[in-house]
C-alpha cells in the first residue's frame, strides 16, 4: 500500500493525463476566481490587462502543460 | 583552474554584493524595516529572490547529476513541485498572512491553534536553519575548492563576512534586492553553460538521438512521467501525491524564508504577484541545472558518480571568463542561501521566541537591535560549527531529511487551519507531534516500507495524511472555537471581494 502498488496498472500515458488534467482543473479555479479579488491592492483606474493576475496564471499554466505534453 | 579574468570577475562580484547590500542600510529604522523591509518591495524582486534563494551552489552539482543519472523527471521538482503550489499560496494563503500583518508562519500558527503550535513549529524551523547554516558553508566552500581549487576557509570567510555585513545592517530588504542580482548573475552564467553545451553536443535533436542509443538504462531518459514501479527515486505517484500535494505545498506556504518575502511586499497586488511571477521563473531553473546534465550524458558517457558531470561539463565546455562568471553563479547560489537563513531565523527568534517568552512590550528599536544581533550570533555559530560538518560526510542529506520529517505534518495543520473552522489547538498539536513521529518511523524503517531507492516523496505523502486525520478526529472530540477565536484566521469566501482588515 505505502509504494502505491495500487497504482501499477496505471499507464505512463493515462498519469500524463492526470497532470494535464490537474494544470487544466487549477486553471479553471483561478478563472472563477472574482476579478475584484485579484486586483485587490490596485487602484481603479490603474487596473489593465496586464497586471489581471488571473492571465498571468493561465500563461504559467499552459507553458507547464506544454512542458508535460511534450516529454 | 581559474585564469586571471575569472578571479577579477568573482572578486568584482564579491564587493558588488557588499556595497550593494549596504547601500540599503539608510532604509532600516523599525523592526518592520529589518524583517518585513518596511513592507515597500515589488513583486519582480520578491519573485526573483523566491527563486534564488531556493538553488543552491550545491542543488547546481547535485541536480545535474541526478539529471545525469534519471534523466529529465528531475524537473518535476522545479515545474509541477512548485507552480501549482506557487498558484494555491499566491491566491489563499499568501492574502491572508499579508492583511494579517504577520511576520511568521509560526505566528498564523499561534493565532489559529495555540501557543505550543507555534513555538514547536518555530523551534524546529530554527533548529533546521541553524544546522543547515554551518553544513550549507561547509559543504559549498568543499564544492568551490574541488571545482575550482579555491581554498575552503576563503570561502566561508568570504561569503560569511560580505553576507553577514549585509544582511546585519540591511535586514530582508538588502537580502531581496542583491538576491535579483544574484538571480541575473545565476542567469547568466548558466545559461552560458547550457548554450554553449548544446553547441558542443550538435544541438538538442542530436543530444536525445544519441542519448536513445545508449543502451536500455537510457530508455526513460526523457519521459517526464516515470512509471509506478522505476526503481528512481520518482516515479509518478510519488511525484503526484508527495510532491505536488504535499511537498510542494508545505515548502511554498509553510516555509518561513519563502513566504516572508511575500510579507514585503507593498500592497496585496504586489504579494499574490511576486509568487506568481517566480512560478514563471522557476519554470527555466530546469534549464539552467538539469539541462547541462542531461548533456553530460553525451559528453562525458559512462561517469560512476552523476555529481561529477557539473563540474566535467564546466572544465571542458567554458572558456575563461565564463569560468568566472560560472564561479560567481555558485557564489551567489551559496549567498542567496546564507543570506535567507540568517534573516529568516533572525525574524523567527526575535518574533517568535524572544518577544513572547523573553521580554514583551519592549519598544520597536529594542527587537530591531535583537534581530541583528541574533543575525550576528548565527553568522557566527555557523562558521564556528561548519568544520564539524568535514567528520559527518552524510550530514547535509541528513538534514534535509530531517526537514522532510516536518514538510507534511505542518501541511496538514495549515491546510486544515485555514480551510476547516472546527479544527481545534488539541487536533493541531497532535497532528504535528505524531505526524512527525511517524514520518521518522517510516524513515527508520523504510526498508521494511518501501521498494523505491529514496522514498522521502512517499513518506511526506503518508505523514500528511496521518496528521491529517489525526487532526481530523481530535478536532472532534474535542472543544470547538469560538467565531471571535477565528476571526480572520480561516477562509471565508468574503476574503475573496471585501478588501477588510484582518
Amino acid at each position: 500500500m505505502f509504494n502505491f502498488d495500487w497504482l501499477s496498472g496505471v499507464s505512463q500515458e493515462t498519469a500524463k493525463m492526470i497532470f494535464l488534467s490537474l494544470y487544466a482543473l487549477i486553471g479553471l479555479l483561478v478563472l472563477l476566481l472574482p476579478t475584484e479579488y485579484v486586483y485587490q491592492g490596485i487602484a481603479k483606474e490603474d487596473r489593465h490587462w496586464w497586471n489581471n493576475l488571473k492571465l498571468w496564471s493561465i500563461a504559467v499554466l499552459c507553458i507547464l502543460a506544454s512542458i508535460y505534453n511534450h516529454f | 583552474m581559474l585564469a586571471g579574468i575569472d578571479y577579477f570577475i568573482v572578486i568584482a562580484y564579491i564587493i558588488g554584493m557588499l556595497l550593494l547590500g549596504l547601500y540599503f542600510k539608510k532604509f532600516v529604522n523599525s523592526s518592520e524595516d529589518y524583517f518585513l523591509g518596511g513592507k515597500s518591495l515589488p513583486f519582480w524582486a520578491i519573485g526573483m529572490s523566491i527563486v534564488v534563494s531556493d538553488i543552491g551552489a550545491l542543488d547546481f552539482v547535485g541536480v545535474s547529476g541526478q539529471a545525469y543519472r534519471y534523466g529529465i523527471s528531475v524537473g518535476n521538482f522545479d515545474w509541477v513541485g512548485s507552480v501549482p503550489a506557487m498558484l494555491l499560496a499566491a491566491f489563499i494563503f499568501i492574502p491572508y498572512f499579508w492583511r494579517g500583518g504577520m511576520y511568521t508562519i509560526p505566528e498564523y500558527l499561534g493565532r489559529r491553534y495555540n501557543q505550543k503550535v507555534r513555538t514547536i513549529a518555530s523551534v524546529t524551523w530554527i533548529l533546521f536553519f541553524a544546522l543547515d547554516l554551518g553544513v550549507l558553508f561547509w559543504a559549498s566552500a568543499v564544492l568551490l575548492n574541488v571545482l575550482m581549487g579555491w581554498p575552503i576557509w576563503i570561502s566561508i570567510l568570504a561569503t560569511a563576512g560580505v553576507v553577514g555585513l549585509y544582511t546585519y545592517f540591511g535586514g530582508i530588504t538588502a537580502v531581496i534586492m542583491t538576491d535579483v542580482v544574484q538571480f541575473i548573475i545565476m542567469f547568466i552564467g548558466g545559461f552560458a553553460l547550457v548554450f554553449l553545451s548544446l553547441y558542443e553536443v550538435g544541438g538538442w535533436d542530436n543530444m536525445v538521438d544519441k542519448i536513445a542509443t545508449m543502451g536500455p538504462e537510457y530508455r526513460n531518459h526523457f519521459d517526464i512521467i516515470q512509471p509506478q514501479d522505476t526503481k528512481s527515486p520518482f516515479p509518478w505517484t510519488g511525484i503526484l501525491f508527495g510532491l505536488t500535494f504535499v511537498m510542494a505545498n508545505a515548502y511554498m506556504i509553510g516555509n518561513q524564508s519563502i513566504v516572508q518575502r511575500c510579507l514585503t511586499a507593498k500592497n496585496e497586488w504586489h504579494a499574490k504577484a511576486s509568487m506568481i511571477f517566480g512560478s514563471a521563473l522557476k519554470m527555466f531553473i530546469p534549464i539552467l541545472v538539469l539541462f547541462p546534465g542531461l548533456m553530460a550524458v553525451v559528453v562525458h558517457p559512462g561517469l560512476e558518480d552523476g555529481d561529477q558531470a557539473l563540474p566535467m561539463m564546466i572544465k571542458s565546455i567554458l572558456p575563461p571568463g565564463l569560468v568566472g562568471l560560472m564561479f560567481a553563479a555558485f557564489f551567489a547560489g551559496l549567498m542567496s542561501s546564507v543570506d535567507s537563513l540568517l534573516n529568516s531565523t533572525a525574524t523567527l527568534f526575535t518574533k517568535d521566541i524572544y518577544e513572547p517568552f523573553i521580554k514583551k512590550g519592549a519598544d520597536d528599536k529594542h527587537y530591531l537591535k535583537v534581530g541583528q544581533i541574533t543575525t550576528l550570533v548565527l553568522l557566527l555559530i555557523g562558521v564556528a560549527t561548519s568544520p564539524i560538518s568535514s567528520d559527518f560526510p552524510g550530514i547535509y542529506v541528513a538534514i534535509q531529511t530531517f526537514m522532510s520529517y516536518f514538510q507534511g505534518p505542518i501541511f496538514a495543520i495549515l491546510l486544515l487551519g485555514i480551510f476547516w473552522k472546527r479544527t481545534t489547538e488539541w487536533g493541531g498539536l497532535s497532528a504535528l507531534v505524531i505526524g512527525i513521529g511517524f514520518a521518522v518511523y517510516l524513515n527508520v524503517f523504510k526498508e521494511q516500507f518501501f521498494t523505491i531507492e529514496d522514498p522521502f516523496l512517499y513518506i511526506s505523502w503518508w505523514s500528511f495524511l496521518l496528521g491529517f486525520i489525526i487532526n481530523v478526529v481530535v478536532s472532534l472530540l474535542t472543544k470547538k472555537h469560538t467565531e471571535e477565536q477565528l476571526k480572520g484566521l480561516v477562509f471565508s469566501s468574503k476574503i475573496l471581494v471585501e478588501n477588510k482588515k484582518l
